[in-house]
């Protein structure tokens, strides 16, 4: 039993930083950017679905009820739209300007931004009017049918808000299954991604390419940040950082520029994590130790199969 | 898309207009430059403010203080840059000092002017000193504006006798020294801010007439007594201090930071590794310090004398560095930036989780290892107040120059190195690692080399900093310290020493003194480091070499970067 259950939270974990991840690995596969400041959108994301939440639904946060069900596509959208738009702004302002500059350039703005969007949501969010005070934990609200008591299947605890998670990855990864391979901007990415030069030759116009890729990214970002919200019940200004890192980790491991693999790698990762909490005996197992041994996979990952579990060779470019 | 194939041509007509403007007008330019000039001198005698509680009192006239004497000593730069652009000569560009020190007074006079109207409530409390500085900043702004183009000719640089080179260099250092410890002393923010604004138009406006060029030049031909003196007016500063200690503890963090960005700059700026864990390494010899220490709660009991235990930080962050290193055979670039950085967090929970309860009690977790005692060093009690020549010098004085000899052997190894082969071979693996291993240069060994060495120098900063401290603690060490020192170096100029001591001070100084921009400190740094990376990636102070690989298609930089090559042949 136990095992199912860290099974079933390991799965969680995993979908979660599966979200997170495509993100990372679409703006590498077409641009070979490592775009640090991700993490900073999913949390965007989140405080983007509560700011709907307090503009649209005052009353039943205020009054610490659920909201309706048919709240959640309003969240949702507006978690998108936070994000989306922050992303995009990004894309514009600080990395089109560089994209023909040293690698290390991109990649020390991307810190900058990273740092900027924590600090902008903890000093600024609580001076919108009526916002509360971002500089401590804020709490999410929850929402009718996907947050509520838990399931019980013999033995195992199965959360609402992990059903929800769970869900989200599978609608994504089918939407992005059929926009990768089936619309015309899908296949024009793929091309990009191939071949950016040749593409261009072909008449694709490759900045929008590259637009696209960062509002997929932030799309499936923004619905990790509801997914985060629902399960830990608040969110906070810090949030994006670990998740961030952690789901670059699983992108890394799956084969970072495979679409495929950033979800195989989410999930991977997150059973490893749960795995880890359980299994490794002595005083080195347990929760404190749980990031370590995602970084630790991270490195080995790295030094031993740079190009991920399914990823193509990638050594030279990165 | 109109509006973008429209954008250029309009800027071409406002190009065009400025220029016609300086055709006609350009020789009033110099005349309206040092009107301006004489004007701000004179605001610094009549009276700022009618209240003379604001600013530290601007209230009184012919007595200036605080922000009169900086009006005044922009109105001396401008009136000099004036003067000089009546002369023309070859090898400056006043015009071009003058546009910054004119934008610098005109934002100078507004910062001013806003200060004492916000501070005493109303404009109607600036008195006319305000107004008449504010005349003289926009006449020199337009004389800056309006004065000609120059094409400098660096071969007419005047040539000194070198004593007379030394004495400059000398002079200038004084300058700096009077300058810091005069800053440093300024406690009222207001005028803190407007003297900021004043020392950085005043250098903008001296580098950008070509003075900057020339003192480069002066430096380059006399290395040794500039780095002598340099020394010597730091060796000097903790006596400007009457024995308050407030401002040499900022010091001793400076230097710490700063020498630890050093060793930074190894990694980054000569072999172009990212690491964005670096602060593991000064961690690793704060904690083998501490936990070698007579601290009650050191975890080792064992207490070898200082010098073993500075040879011993540094063994272990450098062998922490040849295993951070290792990977970067097979991995490079951003994955590398990516390896160290998990390096980094996993150094950082583990120092937090080895209390134990989980593993063995190395650490004690989150609390740390405090209460560990000054060092001792022959009788010398690092924690006594000590008197020279009259001047009491405290405890954080005596560190300070300890950290003085850390430093001055840092740029030692920093500078002996990148002169060396093993530099040049950085730079080849830097700019080309393909082509580098081509020809033979040993890329493996050279980049683990690099981190051997810059880990190493961390971990020695990092056992002083553990005395100095008294304390060491897990979250001194997070992400984000490394990636403040990777802004040092990145705000400094990679590859260069004098830039990330600029860069380590501004981002060290800023927030200890400025305490009103305190809490957005942080935002400040993330939009400094887009801005910079946008406008100029290569630093504040950089190498010409290192601004080439940034603008590979200057091709007026290449020239030069080439003939400067061929006289270092000769």
């Amino acid at each position: 039993m136990e095992l199912a259950q860290q099974l079933v939270n390991g799965l969680t974990l995993g979908s979660l930083y599966a979200l997170i991840a495509v993100g990372y690995t679409v703006v590498y596969g077409i641009i070979q950017l490592i775009n640090f400041a991700h993490g900073e959108i999913f949390m965007v994301g989140a405080f983007g679905a509560l700011s709907t939440a307090l503009l649209f639904f005052r009353s039943y946060v205020d009054g610490g009820e659920m909201l309706p069900f048919w709240a959640l596509p309003v969240l949702i959208v507006g978690a998108v739209a936070a994000s989306v738009a922050i992303a995009v702004l990004m894309e514009r302002i600080a990395y089109r300007p560089l994209r023909n500059a040293p690698r290390l350039a991109p990649l020390i703005t991307a810190i900058g931004i990273s740092v900027f969007l924590q600090e902008a949501v903890r000093l600024l969010y609580g001076k919108i009017p009526s916002f509360p005070d971002a500089k401590q934990k804020v709490p999410f609200p929850q929402i009718e049918v996907v947050s509520g008591p838990a399931f019980n299947l013999g033995g195992v605890t199965l959360q609402r808000s992990t059903i929800f998670t769970v869900g989200a990855l599978v609608i994504c990864a089918a939407g992005l299954f059929y926009f990768v391979s089936r619309t015309k901007t899908g296949r024009a990415m793929q091309a990009v991604s191939q071949d950016p030069d040749t593409a261009r030759l072909m008449g694709i116009n490759v900045d929008r390419i590259i637009v696209v890729a960062f509002v997929i990214g932030a799309t499936l970002a923004a619905v990790a940040g509801i997914a985060q919200g629902l399960q830990v019940t608040n969110i906070n200004f810090k949030m994006g950082f670990l998740a961030g890192l952690k789901a670059f980790t699983a992108a890394v491991l799956g084969g970072i520029g495979n679409v495929w693999g950033a979800v195989i790698g989410g999930l991977t990762l997150g059973l490893v994590e749960a795995l880890a909490v359980q299994f490794i005996p002595g005083t080195f197992g347990g929760s404190p130790w749980k990031d370590v041994w995602a970084f630790a996979l991270l490195i080995l990952v790295l030094v031993f199969r740079p190009q991920g579990l399914l990823g193509a060779k990638v050594v030279d470019r990165a | 898309m109109s509006t973008v194939t429209h954008s250029p041509d309009t800027t071409d007509t406002e190009l065009s207009r400025l220029d016609r403007l300086r055709e006609q007008h350009g020789d009033r330019a110099a005349i309206l430059a040092v009107a301006g000039g004489a004007l701000l001198l004179v605001s610094g005698l009549l009276s700022w403010s009618y209240d003379n509680r604001i600013l530290d009192d601007v209230s009184v006239r012919f007595y200036p203080l605080g922000i009169q004497l900086y009006a005044m000593l922009l109105g001396i730069v401008a009136l000099a840059l004036g003067v000089l652009l009546f002369r023309r000569p070859q090898w400056l560009n006043p015009g071009r000092g003058l546009r910054a020190v004119g934008w610098g007074s005109v934002v100078f006079a507004l910062a001013g002017i806003i200060a004492v109207a916000y501070q005493a409530g109303g404009l109607i409390n600036v008195n006319e000193g305000g107004w008449v500085g504010l005349a003289g900043a926009v006449l020199v702004l337009a004389g800056g504006l309006l004065s000609p183009h120059v094409d400098l000719d660096v071969r007419t640089w005047p040539r000194l006798p070198s004593w007379a080179e030394i004495l400059v260099i000398v002079v200038m250092l004084g300058l700096l020294l009077f300058a810091t410890a005069y800053t440093l002393n300024v406690d009222d923010p207001a005028t803190f801010g407007c003297l900021l604004i004043t020392l950085l138009a005043v250098a903008i406006g001296l580098v950008g007439s070509g003075f900057g060029e020339y003192l480069g030049f002066i430096g380059q031909n006399n290395r040794r007594p500039l780095l002598l003196a340099a020394f010597l007016v730091a060796f000097l500063f903790p006596f400007t201090q009457d024995g308050s200690d407030a401002n040499m503890s900022i010091a001793t963090q400076i230097l710490i930071f700063a020498a630890t960005a050093l060793g930074l700059n190894i990694v980054v700026g000569l072999a172009g590794l990212l690491d964005l864990g670096y602060i593991a390494f000064l961690g690793t010899g704060a904690y083998v310090g501490a936990m070698l220490s007579k601290s009650a709660f050191a975890t080792i009991g064992w207490n070898p004398p200082f010098l073993v235990v500075m040879l011993l930080g540094m063994l272990v962050a450098s062998i922490f560095g040849l295993i951070i290193g290792s990977p970067t055979l097979r991995v490079s670039g951003d994955y590398l930036a990516i390896v160290t950085l998990g390096f980094g967090e996993i150094f950082r929970l583990a120092m937090f989780n080895l209390d134990g309860n989980n593993g063995p009690d190395l650490t004690n977790g989150p609390n740390g290892i405090p209460g560990i005692p000054d060092l001792n060093f022959f009788g010398f009690d690092f924690g006594q107040t000590h008197t020279v020549a009259g001047i009491p010098l405290g405890r954080f004085s005596n560190y300070y120059f300890l950290l003085l000899l850390l430093i001055a052997f840092v740029i030692l190894v920093f500078t002996r190195l990148n002169d060396s082969r093993i530099g040049r071979g950085w730079v080849a693996i830097r700019e080309d690692e393909r082509a580098a291993e081509a020809m033979g240069v040993n890329v493996f060994g050279l980049k683990l080399l690099a981190f051997a060495v810059g880990a190493s120098l961390a971990g020695l900063a990092g056992t002083i900093k553990a005395h100095q401290d008294t304390s060491v603690t897990p979250d001194q060490y997070i992400f984000l310290e490394s990636a403040f020192l990777l802004a040092a170096v990145v705000l400094g100029g990679m590859g260069t020493v004098a830039g990330v001591l600029v860069g380590a001070t501004v981002l060290k100084l800023l927030p200890e003194k400025a305490r009103i921009v305190n809490d957005y400190r942080l935002l400040i740094f993330g939009l400094l480091l887009v801005v910079m990376m946008r406008f100029r990636p290569e630093g504040l102070v950089a190498s010409k070499r290192r601004q080439l690989e940034f603008h590979e298609d200057d091709e007026e930089l290449a020239e030069i970067v080439q003939s400067e090559h061929l006289e270092e042949a000769k």
